[in-house]
């Protein structure tokens, strides 16, 4: 009887400090009672990454028959991964449509997005936004011959593109008031086809989106760029750490002169003017 | 000392009644030597715990050892909020507030530029061509006093330097090709809002540099440093979290044992109360408590140091930034006609950054802009929630914690919506051909659109001190609740001397 009360007397502080543990567990002050730190979930400790990208812009994201991806985005989220420690066989490549990105981010179908995604002040309340990786500016493709059309205001009264569920040709009509003449088409490519064939008389949307639809094509961009469109790899809300360690690689990526190299593989031949120092990040919120 | 021990006590070191006597041979090994290891096998036996005296000291020693353990993790609960006090108070945090010095510099030196270019031989539009020269310089300083801030944080990470480097080397080629296009501009002698082509030109390969180059990695430079501010915040507040929630484990562990201990003493030698362990006891709930309590106020310190000081003065000194470089947009959008259309679009951009009114399906243009502007933020008084805007000042306006905080941002908000209603005006007189009526509304001195403009920046600058008045405050009691410190290994001390004491008489007994 005696020989036992020294460990009895030893069992209620046991059986209190497991239980001041669980209390304070159950207040949610201590995550696992003392046993690290209630991380935010992040993509940037990762083995394998779901990313999400475009199958239909040509030079950016396109699927080939084949089932495998191309293009710059697909080149730049590759560089991406292999600096968060990701093989390029650890990649799952998922199409992630414009209207799906969100939720589908949100949901944890895709890691990451790098899908010609905008940085806009709306979607970032819903969407952590590293990068932008390149600074695509809105930007007009005209026929070869074209040597009236220099710049946006040159578009008043001419032909050009409407793309179903593309904001481009608004904010040449609606946001600057240019009274160009709206031809709708339901693809860029389609756009392509109307130009060749005459029946348009330019197509304005994004630089990098017209340099790769026009890869192989005849048609010319005037180089008058008129908006900033910030390309970011777009995170799930909330992981500032991955958004910082992005913006790392993005940085590494225009240092040791990939960014340079990738830009000039996939829209070299375009005419186009790219820039090739890294751009002004957005800044992980 | 006139109690006797409830049960007959056993004399000291002698087997208590009913415990089996050892096993001879099995415990001790035969051929040991008699005096240090017969001590040693009989400690390790235990018996000597079934003994009065030995169960005091066995408490008293798990008493010591709790108490040991509580002054570790204070220890180093308080090292780590020290190490956050250092990192944002004193260290990285200030230095990462001075390079965002550098954007706004570089990003002013360019904005002086074309403001000069601009009023060309008219010396006394704008802020006059002399103080305006005089601020380019005084920016060019900045920048480089800055850019020293940047090299020293980014230390031995490779990337950082780079960028930093390159900020500097692409500095001295702007400035190379400022001054080839102040030379022309000089040459031209030209009439306020009428550069020469070549002029220009000039300013456009500087601009581009300026715009393209420069200002992102200075702006990254601020933005990676900061984030590097970040994670040592979040580890090492968790760490003073995680630290206070230990405290309190070792110090009920501490507590509870004492209990223990007195319950035993009381029922062995039919005394209530030992007033030495009560003391101690009492001395150990203080410690605690002072200790999870100033702990919780060091975490509570930092966070409002981080959130309300050192983020919002990052943000707002961002905006600030931006809001120049919006300005000067004015002035290039009249240097530069063939360009006006792109210098209207990054004046929309950057305002929105700044104040992004809902503007439903209207189509994104500056027309919109002014009206939401008018319809949504004229009227909105700061409150905590959600703000009717986007932007650096809804993230501002969000987060309200005092009447002076709100009364500030609704002062800035105020004159940044005068500051658009110039930019209106003057689009206006430009639109409709009267370039010149636009030159003197933005650069004359009795227009007022450069006034309205100081008024903004300078609410916007009170707005800034009053956050930085917070970071101040917050760092100062911080330091203060930590110079505290220095008080508890010497309570510690009185405590374990009140057991020590407490027990003694108790021991004495048995001698």
């Amino acid at each position: 009887m005696r020989a036992a009360r020294p460990r009895s007397a030893r069992r209620p502080f046991l059986r209190t400090a497991a239980l001041s543990c669980a209390v304070l567990s159950a207040a949610g002050t201590l995550p696992a009672c003392g046993i690290g730190a209630a991380d935010e979930p992040t993509i940037a400790h990762k083995h394998a990454l779901t990313i999400g990208v475009k199958e239909d812009q040509p030079s950016l994201g396109v699927k080939g028959k084949d089932g495998t991806y191309q293009g710059f985005d697909v080149d730049v989220a590759t560089y991406i991964a292999g600096k968060l420690g990701v093989r390029k066989d650890r990649i799952t490549w998922r199409t992630t449509n414009s209207s799906v990105r969100e939720k589908a981010l949100a949901d944890g179908t895709v890691d990451m997005i790098v899908a010609t995604y905008s940085i806009t002040a709306k979607r970032k309340r819903a969407v952590t936004f590293a990068g932008p990786y390149y600074v695509a500016h809105q930007d007009t493709l005209v026929a070869p011959g074209n040597t009236t059309i220099h710049a946006v205001r040159d578009l008043k009264g001419r032909k050009i593109c409407a793309v179903t569920g593309s904001n481009s040709w608004r904010r040449v009509i609606e946001e600057r008031k240019i009274a160009a003449v709206p031809v709708q088409a339901p693809t860029y490519g389609a756009c392509m086809d109307d130009l060749a064939a005459g029946k348009l008389d330019a197509v304005s949307t994004d630089d990098l989106i017209l340099a790769g639809f026009a890869a192989g094509r005849p048609g010319k961009i005037i180089n008058a760029p008129f908006t900033d469109e910030k390309y970011g790899v777009g995170l799930k809300k909330g992981d500032l750490e991955g958004c910082e360690q992005i913006n790392r690689a993005i940085t590494a990526m225009y240092q040791d002169g990939t960014a340079a190299r990738l830009l000039t593989k996939w829209f070299g031949k375009s005419g186009l003017k790219l820039t090739t120092s890294v751009p002004q990040f957005e800044g992980c919120t | 000392m006139t109690m006797t021990p409830a049960q007959p006590a056993a004399p000291p070191g002698a087997r208590p009644p009913g415990a089996p006597a050892a096993a001879p041979g099995t415990d001790a090994p035969p051929a040991a030597p008699p005096a240090r290891r017969g001590r040693l096998a009989t400690f390790a036996r235990g018996r000597w715990l079934r003994t009065i005296p030995g169960r005091i000291r066995a408490h008293v020693a798990l008493v010591l050892a709790a108490l040991v353990a509580l002054l570790a993790v204070l220890t180093v609960a308080v090292g780590n909020a020290r190490d956050s006090v250092q990192t944002i108070g004193h260290d990285a945090g200030p230095q990462v507030v001075a390079t965002s010095t550098l954007y706004f510099a570089l990003s002013d030196m360019d904005a002086q530029v074309s403001s000069i270019l601009l009023i060309g031989r008219q010396h006394d539009l704008g802020s006059g061509y002399d103080r305006m020269l005089a601020a380019y310089e005084q920016r060019r300083a900045d920048a480089d006093a800055a850019a020293v801030q940047a090299a020293q944080l980014a230390g031995r990470d490779p990337a950082l330097r780079q960028t930093v480097q390159d900020v500097l080397d692409g500095l001295g080629r702007y400035e190379r090709l400022v001054g080839s296009a102040m030379q022309l501009d000089q040459k031209a002698d030209h009439p306020a809002g009428e550069p020469p082509k070549e002029v220009v030109d000039a300013y456009r390969q500087a601009t581009d540099l300026m715009k393209l180059e420069l200002l992102p990695k200075a702006y990254n430079i601020t933005l990676d440093t900061g984030a590097h501010v970040r994670q040592a915040y979040e580890t090492k507040r968790t760490a003073v979290l995680t630290g206070r929630d230990w405290v309190i484990v070792a110090g009920a562990a501490a507590l509870l044992l004492l209990v223990a201990t007195q319950l035993y003493l009381a029922r062995t030698f039919r005394r209530m109360l030992n007033p030495a362990l009560v003391l101690a006891t009492l001395g150990t709930v203080a410690l605690t408590a002072a200790g999870a309590g100033l702990l919780s106020a060091q975490a509570g310190h930092m966070k409002k140091a981080k959130e309300d000081g050192f983020d919002s003065v990052l943000s707002l000194s961002r905006a600030r930034a931006i809001s120049h470089s919006a300005f000067a947009d004015q002035s290039r959008y009249l240097l530069d006609p063939g360009r006006a259309d792109t210098y209207e679009q990054t004046y929309l951009d950057k305002s929105l950054s700044v104040v992004y009114p809902d503007i439903g399906d209207k189509p994104l243009n500056l027309e919109n802009y002014y009206a939401g502007l008018k319809q949504k933020v004229g009227p909105y008084r700061p409150h905590k929630g959600t703000a009717p805007f986007l932007g650096f000042f809804a993230d501002e306006a969000a987060a309200v914690r005092n009447a002076r905080e709100a009364d500030a941002v609704q002062r800035t908000l105020r004159a940044y919506i005068v500051v658009q209603g110039d930019d209106q005006e003057m689009r206006s007189l430009a639109a409709s051909g009267d370039r010149n009526g636009a030159i003197t509304m933005r650069m004359g001195r009795q227009s007022g659109a450069i006034s309205h403009f100081d008024a903004y920046d300078a609410a916007l600058g009170s707005l800034i001190a009053v956050h930085q008045d917070a970071f101040t405050k917050q760092i100062k009691d911080a330091d203060g609740g930590l110079r505290g410190w220095k008080a508890v290994p010497p309570a510690a001390a009185v405590i374990a001397l009140l057991i020590v004491a407490g027990v003694r008489p108790r021991l004495a007994e048995f001698r």
